[in-house]
């Protein structure tokens, strides 16, 4: 009798021990310290957010809408009107039950105006969320859209718990308490955010017990820390840097074609920014493959246009954006600048390659008689301190649908309208793309929106990125998928999972 | 002065101090002349070369000559450096001059506020007035020549109050001369050579300080070629591609042991004893 029990004993400390794993995940500190976990906040706590809520529609490994805490949904043939059906049996982190109610607090908070989200612009189509019964929402829209559950799926339209959001729709929410594998232990954005698994997800049970997410602001700083096993992943690494762990068997690299892009914007609201003809001239003096080639290396990136829709969105329009140094000095003289323009550029080790995409465009404006001087800016506090506050300055963006970053990005007045851009044209056109139920005329819409962008806007987005991951080979379950299609509860570590 | 080059010379460390200064005068001078390629000049298909017959130190992460940028990457810190030790050594060297010869309670109130200032963390300090003021030259030549002038003051002034406390200053003191003529005419003249090296020292300190700098991004910009800035843009490749850190960092090193090598060579001839001239 006692040989059983030691063995079974045996066997549950093994167990124990292969389960008790940590993952270890990097986060860029891009808000400095003050990030949040409300997840409409302007300054989500992204990696913590991704990991504690749950959306009611994800992304599948293909990128296309897959069910989350919405097991199904379905339109009226007019498309306003979209009845989603929830999954039961659900509870939050505390104990409580998901419901309806809860579904149609999160989203209409994203309306707020007090709070100011980001998710405005694009959820603003809402116009009211019906209780039908504790397991049916019918979110009604103000006009149709085709492609609602898309937006759904955005990174921040999470779940929150009514009760403990107090039900006021105009205030943030940053208790933490989530229906996602895994829940909040310490929060520390400055250094290391801990979270534990929940015993009660709805999913698979998460592989690893443990998840830490570790504040390093410095892109070198973090590939030295995969290198050093202090951290199990990062999520792109830079094309010189492939090498330092290529045929390393201790690393596994994956390349995963994305819509994500570096780029630098100028505020079409500030001289000598707001003439269109200066902010033409500035992406014509740009040689895009070669500065894909310098930046992200062979095979690193597919050129785009300055508009933000990438190659695998079905409404991507393709436009030549060949560079024309000649035609670049033309208007850059009949803006009154035939003597040359200096300006200011703003930059910071925030995303892979801002600061060499600066220094190339830099290099490459020369010929047109554009000199750039950078400006420096730390990588910590970024997003708060520089980002939309300088006239021209880098960014970064992570792969979005065509509707949700055109209206995210691009719409008049929204929190995250980095170019300042203000078009009522441009807004109505918008509104047609998104309430056309015919698919051939809203892509001809949604191409024209690009078009625009390119002859006007104030977005310098030369390239579209594969992003390249390195993650450590005791990580496993983490298939080469785009940021927004990963499962963190599949994830495992050392055969951690259970 | 030949006979203190001919001093300098005559010993291997100051033979050695001596020539590693001038080389490197030399090819900064020289650069555009000397640089097979135009250091700023990007090319995507030459990414990351190692060292051949083309690219004597390989190429960079922008695909640009890591020799030309080398040749090219002292220009700026050395023009900085010198201009700002310049400055350090004329107000440091005056202020101490003058504090050693009136002592008293001007000079006492006087080197504690020196001490203060000492005791601040400098490279913080930098970078609060560099954040303010822009990473130009015109903030960052007086910014280093104030913080380095402290310290040649501290010494400085050491050493004048051992000459002030001469005959020859008594002596003037009581013909009634003005406190003017003694400091230039008495006490000058007697610490000068002190002057000197201290300058040599605290401009081999300024280049380091320059390239820290440079490497956290508040000195020179893209895409000048500077020392501290090459380390800094390729210090991520160091395993797979390490001549884009070796090379500059041999460049500065060298030139820094060199000052110091020079500077050494010069108190000796001088009769100096860096040892126990330099309190600071």
């Amino acid at each position: 009798m006692k040989k059983p029990l030691l063995l079974t004993a045996a066997i549950a400390m093994a167990s124990s021990a292969a389960t008790a794993e940590t993952l270890r995940i990097p986060h860029e500190l891009g808000f400095g310290g003050s990030e949040s976990m409300d997840p409409i906040s302007p300054q989500r706590f992204y990696e913590a957010i991704q990991t504690v809520y749950s959306r009611l529609v994800r992304q599948g490994e293909d990128g296309r809408p897959s069910p989350d805490l919405a097991l199904s949904w379905e339109a009226t043939p007019d498309a306003k009107e979209w009845t989603f059906k929830l999954r039961p049996g659900v509870t939050f982190h505390n104990g409580n039950a998901f419901t309806a109610e809860d579904v149609a607090f999160s989203l209409m908070r994203t309306q707020s105006e007090t709070i100011d989200s980001p998710t405005k612009g694009v959820m603003g189509i809402i116009d009211h969320v019906d209780v039908v019964d504790p397991q049916t929402v019918k979110v009604v829209l103000k006009d149709s859209h085709a492609d609602f559950p898309l937006l759904t799926m955005d990174y921040r339209i999470k779940m929150l718990d009514a009760e403990t959001c107090g039900g006021d729709l105009d205030a943030l929410c940053e208790s933490g308490n989530g229906t996602g594998p895994f829940e909040l232990v310490d929060l520390d954005a400055l250094g290391t955010t801990t979270m534990k698994r929940f015993e009660n997800y709805y999913g698979n049970r998460a592989g690893v017990e443990n998840l830490e997410l570790i504040a390093i602001a410095d892109q070198d700083a973090r590939v030295a820390a995969l290198q050093a096993g202090q951290i199990d992943l990062v999520y792109s690494v830079s094309a010189e840097q492939v090498p330092l762990f290529a045929g390393n068997p201790g690393f596994t690299v994956q390349s995963v074609p994305s819509g994500r892009w570096v780029g630098l914007v100028m505020n079409t609201q500030e001289a000598p920014f707001s003439d269109p003809r200066v902010r033409k001239a500035i992406r014509m003096s740009a040689d895009r493959d070669a500065l894909g080639k310098l930046v992200y290396g062979k095979g690193g990136y597919i050129v785009s246009c300055d508009h933000p829709v990438w190659t695998g969105d079905q409404y991507r329009k393709e436009i030549d954006c060949g560079r024309d140094v000649d035609g670049a000095k033309a208007l850059l003289s009949e803006a009154g600048f035939a003597d040359g323009l200096e300006i200011e550029l703003f930059v910071s080790d925030i995303s892979e390659g801002a600061v060499k995409m600066a220094e190339v465009l830099q290099n490459q404006a020369k010929d047109a008689g554009i000199e750039i001087e950078l400006v420096p800016a730390p990588a910590d506090g970024y997003w708060g301190d520089v980002w939309m506050k300088e006239a021209f300055f880098a960014t970064g963006w992570s792969q979005r649908p065509a509707d949700q970053i055109l209206n995210e990005a691009y719409r008049s007045g929204v929190a995250w309208n980095e170019t300042a851009w203000n078009s009522a044209d441009f807004d109505a056109k918008l509104d047609s793309a998104r309430s056309e139920l015919d698919f051939g005329k809203r892509k001809k819409l949604y191409g024209e929106l690009q078009e625009e962008l390119w002859e006007t806007g104030g977005s310098f987005i030369p390239v579209h990125l594969n992003i390249t991951r390195v993650l450590s080979s005791k990580i496993s379950g983490l298939p080469p998928v785009e940021g927004f299609s990963i499962r963190y509860e599949d994830l495992t570590k050392n055969g951690s999972g259970s | 002065m030949r006979k203190l080059i001919a001093t300098i010379a005559s010993k291997p460390s100051g033979a050695l101090g001596l020539g590693l200064t001038l080389f490197h005068l030399v090819l900064a001078v020289l650069a555009p002349w000397i640089a097979p390629f135009d250091p700023t000049v990007q090319n995507a298909d030459a990414i990351l070369l190692p060292p051949n017959a083309t690219h004597w130190m390989g190429t960079d992460t922008l695909g640009r000559d890591v020799f030309s940028r080398v040749v090219h990457g002292g220009r700026l810190a050395i023009a900085v450096t010198f201009s700002a030790a310049v400055v350090a050594t004329l107000w440091g060297g005056f202020a101490g001059i003058f504090f050693g010869t009136v002592g008293g309670r001007v000079d006492e109130y006087s080197m504690r506020i020196a001490d203060a200032f000492l005791s601040m963390p400098w490279l913080l300090f930098l970078l609060l007035i560099i954040s303010i003021g822009g990473a130009g030259p015109l903030t960052i030549i007086p910014t280093l020549g104030f913080f380095y002038g402290v310290a040649v003051l501290r010494v400085v002034r050491g050493a004048a109050m051992q000459i002030s406390a001469r005959d020859f200053v008594t002596a003037a003191k009581a013909r009634g001369e003005a406190l003017w003529p003694i400091l230039t005419r008495e006490m000058f003249p007697n610490l000068s050579d002190i002057l000197l090296v201290e300058g040599a020292m605290r401009w081999s300190w300024m280049l380091l300080a320059f390239s820290s700098l440079s490497f956290l991004g508040f000195g020179a910009t893209p895409p000048t070629p500077d020392w501290g800035l090459m380390v800094a843009q390729e210090r991520g490749l160091l395993s797979t591609a390490p001549w884009g850190v070796f090379w500059p960092c041999v460049a500065l090193s060298s030139l820094i042991i060199g000052i110091n090598l020079l500077a050494d060579a010069v108190g000796k001839a001088l009769g100096l004893d860096r040892a126990t001239a330099a309190a600071v």
